[in-house]
Order: C-alpha cells, then structure tokens, then sequence
C-alpha cells in the first residue's frame, strides 16, 4: 500500500559536516500495519517520517501511496492521505481556536475549503460522536479554546482530528513523550483505540522499548539512516527488552547509547 | 461637547474600516503588514482621481478600496511566491504606491469640495440633505455591512483556515491547506478594507493628498487595542465589534484632546508612546513584578513572545 524505494537523505550536503540522515531506506507497508519504529539518536526516525509527509524533500528515491508516486508532491497536497501528530502538544492543534473548529479544520483534511458554515450542526453531532470514543468529556467542551486544555487532552484532541477524515495513514512521532507518565498512558490507550477501531495503517515513533513491543504488528529499528531489523507480529511476540538491545548491538556493532529508552 | 461626540463618530467609523483590516492581519493572521501606510492613501488618490474623471462617487469609493486590494495582493506575492520577508514586503509596496499615487492623482493633493460625494449621493437616495448627523448614519450602515460579513466570513471553512494559519501555520499545512493562499487572501481582504477607508476618509474631508497615510497604522493599532482591552471577549464576533467600537474611543479620545487645547502636532507621539505602553505592560510586569504568569496573547500585537502554549489545565 505505501512503498519507499532507496529513499536517500543528505543534511549540510557538500560541507565537512554532511550527513547522511536516510540511507537507502527500502519498506514496504500492508494496509492496515501498526510499526512501532525505534532507534537511537539521530537514527532517522523522524527524518523518515517527516520524508513520507512531504515536511522534507528526499534527495534521492521514490514515495509510492497506493501506486501513486508522491515524491515531489508538496505537503499540503499530500495530506490529504496523511495524519500526523508531533511529540510537541502546541503544535498539532490551534490554541487560539476553539475545539469545535479545530475538529472542522480537521474535517476538511485535504479537501477544498470553501464558504460554508464550518461548524455547523450537522457536523458539530459529527465532532461530539468521535469525541465521545477517547472518554474525556470534550465533547462537552466544544467551544473550549484548545490552549485551555492539558498536553494530555491537546494530543488526545489531535489524535481525533489526526483520524477523523479516515487518512490513508497516521504518523506519530513520539506523540506522548513530552507528556507526564499519566497523560502518555491515557493517550496510548486512546492511540491504540482508535488505530485498531479504525484499522489505521499506522507508524508510531517511540523512545521506550517496553511500548515498541507491547504495541503494534510489526517493530522496525533504525540506525544511522539505515532499516537495520524488521520483525513481523510473530517474532516481536516473543520479543524481550534485552533481547531486543542485543540485537541491536550484534546487528549494528554500537552500543545502543539513548538512556531515554534503556531506562524507560 | 456635541462637536466632539460627532467628531468621534464620523471619524471612528471612517477608521473602523482600516482598523478592522489591520485587526486581520496583525492579530488574526500574525502578519505585521506595513502595506497599510500606503494603501491608505492610495484608497483615497484612486477615489479623487475617478471623481474628477466624473465617476459616480460609489463606483469612486469601490475603486479606492480595489486599489487597496491590489497593493495587498503585490505584498502577499511578494512574501508567499517570493519569498520576501513579511515587513519588508509590506514597506517596498507602500513605498512604490507612493509613485503609483502622484502617477494616479498628477499632483500631490486633489481637492474634491466642488464634486459631489459619496455621503450626498447616498442621502440624496432618502431626500435627505447631507449633513453630520445623515454621515453618521450612512457610515454606521457600511460598518454595520462589513461586521456582518467579515464575522460570517471568519467562520466559513476558509474564514477558519486563515485564522488557523495565524494560529499554527504548521498544523494547517498538515491538513492539506496551502498556507501561501491563506496569507494571500487575508492580505487582499485587509488592505481592500484599508483603501476603503482611505476612500471615505477623502469624500469626507474633501481631498485627498499623499500624506494623509503618515501614521494611521499606529492609530489603528491603538484603536485595535483600545477596542479589544476595552469591548473584547473571548469570542471572534465581539473582537470585531470591539476593534469598531475602540476606533470610536480612540478618535473621541483625539478630538477631546483637541477640544482641550492640546497641539494637534503632538497626537502622533502620544499615540506612538501609549500604544508602546501597553504593549510592553504584560512584559513590564514580568519584569518589575517577577510573574511567571504573563498573559499570553493571540499571535500578532503583545510584545511577549508569542507562546502558544495557552494556559494548561489539569489533565
């Protein structure tokens, strides 16, 4: 369904300090694959995330979503078929704009927007029955601005308006990391619900091991801008914590050096 | 004291279109556009040229405030397709609209008493004679037009993508919308809404000159945060209604002041010194007081850094 062909990425190319941020970088996603994609510092991760949503250009390789070639498309273009939210909780909604009207932005994911009411009735019931499915009482809020609202409930929030115009994929780049314990566990288990309820084709970006083989069908590690293990549901679910930083240091010859994820 | 409430109106009114556009830009869309400077007095050269040429005083006005638009659309190419900076392509339209003006106008001024205005014509409609108090109402009406429309626009699905442009560039781009196109469109609306008053401001005055734009952006500033410290809420409709309101305040504040005996050549000063002042206040406080919690505002005007964090609640 989505197929990345020798994605290539160079920053500062042509200078002493150029480096080579993607490498090669061949995969291929089933409709409907939950990848947790894990990998120290400066692995990638983000870059390949970042490369599939069109944020960057990728100097070299092909971006395919279900056989229609994207590479050159700009990001406004493509996001059409892709929802994505950021570690940072500011920057996936509007703090200024009220719940109902970040949701009726959301709505109209890729769409052409032209001069009808943006909340109107008949979407406001829209909004309230996809606020309902996360628990935290939104939906009561609708006209709430959303810079009142917690990191917790402000991601749970664009999780709702990263799914609700049903995208071809989500992308969340470490999308509870800047969260405390208890909001990062609320908005798993929100993430998970509406990945499996929607039967999202998804890749989730994590720091913490443990959640990379909890979550998901298949876990894929990065390091240096290189795919350097995949596993499928099979063999991540016998997977350990251990187990999974010896392979890493037998497959990549370093010493996997991101405290974040072995304390985690 | 009628002379200064009657002052207060008709000039408030006439500035409540600039300031409503500045509203836009500045605050809405977090763009500093200094284009205004220039597109005010356009709005006015363009009126006092078809005017003369024997247009009708309606057509005259629309024409000022298209003129408007087009120098707002000049700006907006320039930063979006060319990638200019946002101040810089505000001051090299205002600065070429200045040649555009003397081109337009053949002179530096145009005196328009003898011709007939846009406020006759539209009296004349009622049989009524035109006078302060049929100026007022004639003005009150457009205000009314343009608040209705602006507020139901703002709300519209693309009304909404040029607030969320000023509020999270990033996120609306993630939502396929192309941020060029929003910046583009506020930037028209805004200076068409410049010109406009620029337009009224010449058939009210009877003239029209080149330097009749030199400071009316702070003065709509002032307005815009007279209007919303004073009248402003939380929601969009009353900002609208209080940026009209606080330019009302601000020109009865100017005319009170000239009533009083104060130097006219002074007014730019003060204005510049007090919209300072409260610009600085939520940072002056943090300062002297040592608050963390400064307020933290819309995008464009506060002198704070713009954080966009909001307040957090509890989880």
């Amino acid at each position: 369904m989505i197929k990345l062909t020798g994605i290539e990425k160079y920053f500062f190319a042509g200078t002493p300090n150029a480096i080579k941020a993607l490498d090669s970088i061949n995969l291929e996603i089933k409709q409907g694959d939950f990848i947790t994609l894990i990998g120290s510092n400066g692995a990638g991760k983000s870059t390949l995330l970042k490369a599939i949503a069109g944020v960057i250009n990728v100097d070299a390789g092909k971006i395919e979503i279900e056989g229609e070639d994207v590479t050159g498309q700009a990001e406004h273009v493509r996001a059409r078929d892709i929802g994505r939210i950021d570690q940072d909780p500011m920057a996936s909604t509007a703090a200024e704009l009220s719940i109902e009207e970040n949701l009726a932005m959301a709505y109209l994911r890729g769409q052409r927007r032209g001069l009808a009411k943006a909340v109107s009735t008949r979407r406001t019931a829209i909004f309230q029955e996809a606020l309902q499915v996360i628990g935290l009482g939104l939906e009561n809020r609708l006209k709430v601005p959303v810079g009142t609202l917690s990191g917790g409930q402000r991601q749970a929030l664009a999780l709702v308006m990263a799914t609700i115009a049903r995208p071809k994929l989500l992308l969340l780049d470490e999308h509870t990391a800047a969260l405390d314990p208890n909001a990062a566990k609320l908005v798993m288990g929100i993430t998970e619900q509406v990945v499996s309820g929607n039967k999202l084709t998804t890749i989730m970006i994590t720091h913490n091991m443990e959640q990379a083989i909890r979550y998901g069908n298949r876990l894929i590690m990065m390091h240096r801008g290189r795919i350097i293990l995949d596993f499928d549901a099979s063999e991540k679910k016998d997977l350990t914590v251990p187990a999974l930083v010896n392979k890493f240091t037998s497959t990549s010859g370093a010493v996997f050096d991101d405290d974040r994820v072995l304390l985690a | 004291m009628e002379s200064v409430v009657t002052s207060a109106l008709q000039q408030g009114l006439i500035f409540a279109f600039m300031a409503l556009g500045v509203f836009l830009t500045f605050e809405l869309l977090g763009f500093p556009d200094l284009t205004v400077e220039g597109t005010f007095p356009l709005g006015a050269a363009v009126t006092a040229r078809a005017i003369i040429d024997g247009a009708n005083p309606l057509l005259a006005v629309l024409m000022g405030a298209l003129a408007g638009g087009l120098a707002g659309a000049a700006t907006g190419l320039m930063h979006t397709r060319l990638k200019v900076n946002n101040i810089l392509a505000g001051i090299l339209t205002a600065s070429a609209i200045y040649t555009v003006m003397l081109r337009t106008m053949g002179r530096p001024n145009i005196p328009l008493l003898a011709n007939e205005n846009i406020y006759g014509r539209i009296s004349g409609w009622f049989n009524l004679t035109e006078n302060s108090f049929s100026i007022i109402i004639i003005l009150a009406l457009i205000t009314l037009l343009v608040r209705f429309l602006l507020g139901w626009f703002l709300n519209t699905d693309l009304g909404l993508a040029i607030r969320a442009t000023g509020s999270n560039e990033r996120m609306i781009r993630s939502l396929g919308v192309n941020t060029d196109n929003t910046k583009l469109l506020a930037l028209i609306i805004s200076n068409f809404l410049v010109g406009l008053s620029g337009a009224l401001a010449c058939q009210f005055q009877g003239f029209a000159d080149v330097g009749m734009g030199i400071g009316v952006l702070v003065a709509a500033i002032a307005s815009v945060i007279a209007g919303e410290t004073i009248f402003g809420g939380n929601s969009l409709g009353r900002l609208l209604t209080g940026v009209i309101l606080g330019s009302i305040v601000y020109r009865g504040l100017l005319a009170l002041g000239l009533r009083l005996g104060l130097p006219a050549e002074d007014f730019k000063l003060i204005t510049a010194v007090l919209v300072l002042l409260v610009l600085c206040l939520p940072s002056l406080k943090t300062t002297i007081f040592w608050q963390k919690d400064s307020i933290a505002k819309q995008p464009g005007l506060s002198a704070q850094p713009s954080d966009k964090t909001g307040r957090e609640g509890d989880a």
